[in-house]
């Protein structure tokens, strides 16, 4: 099964996930298209996970304009024995939100430190985009997503 | 901005001759809970790794048996990192090739019985 929908990303995510020691991992764009995940069996987790993401980064990043002017870029949220980290990768390609959940065979500290070089990397490894990309319509959305679930879980 | 508790002891251990910096950091989180350090220095980043390195060093050793980690020396080509914890709570210095490790462990052991 493979990582990643596009292949410029593969390598920095799964360093990532080699370093950080995490569970989970999901890459979307902020419309809440799957570009990558990781530790998901399920396709309907995938799409779940993808638009309570996006959701959760729209609001984090509303109230934090509201508060202080400025969008909340990362979100943290320690449970008892699971933790979630979700955060904002600003590429050539517009702005990736990264969900991932780990446990406590890794940190916070850990996750944001790896979360900052896989920012870096990612926007190094991202192609220029081609052309001006329209914000898709809601049926090339869904087309959109179900290609790539697709794809990450090898239908395609 | 407000000191924390801990201020008082890294100005101390980071008075030391080749001590860069000196850090309380969270096990659990990886997090600096205080920091002392030059600039230049990676402060994040070697909370979270030292605070791991912490870690894993505590579990080895319980896994040996061999009871709990007091102190943890990593030596490196240029220098090294110290640990000592209590708790959930990590004090690492880092230092130079140059720096008194002798007279650091003791200080450091000393500081850590001290945190809460």
């Amino acid at each position: 099964m493979r990582v990643a929908v596009e292949q410029w990303i593969e390598e920095p995510l799964l360093r990532f996930i080699d370093d950080s020691r995490v569970r989970l991992v999901l890459l979307l764009e902020t419309s809440g298209r799957v570009l990558a995940q990781h530790g998901f069996t399920r396709s309907i987790d995938v799409m779940s996970a993808c638009a309570l993401a996006a959701a959760i980064h729209a609001s984090a990043a509303e109230i934090g304009r509201q508060l202080d002017g400025n969008a909340f870029t990362m979100l943290h949220h320690p449970g008892n024995e699971q933790q979630v980290f979700l955060g904002e990768l600003p590429t050539a390609r517009g702005s990736h939100i990264l969900l991932t959940v780990f446990d406590d065979t890794t940190s916070i500290g850990l996750v944001r430190l790896y979360f900052t070089e896989l920012s870096t990397r990612l926007a190094a490894a991202t192609p220029a985009p081609a052309a001006v990309i329209p914000a898709p319509s809601l049926g090339d959305f869904e087309s959109d997503l179900n290609r790539n679930l697709a794809k990450l879980f090898g239908r395609i | 901005m407000n000191k924390t508790p801990y201020a008082e002891l890294l100005t101390m251990l980071s008075r030391h001759r080749g001590v860069v910096g000196s850090f309380v950091v969270s096990e659990r989180d990886g997090l600096s809970i205080d920091s002392n350090v030059q600039i230049g220095v990676q402060a994040e980043a070697v909370a979270a790794l030292a605070a791991s390195l912490h870690r894993k060093a505590r579990l080895a050793c319980g896994a040996a048996g061999c009871g709990t980690v007091t102190f943890l020396r990593l030596d490196a080509e240029r220098g090294g990192i110290c640990a000592a914890g209590r708790d959930d709570l990590v004090l690492v210095t880092i230092s130079e090739a140059r720096a008194n490790i002798g007279l650091l462990r003791v200080e450091m052991m000393r500081a850590a019985r001290a945190l809460t």
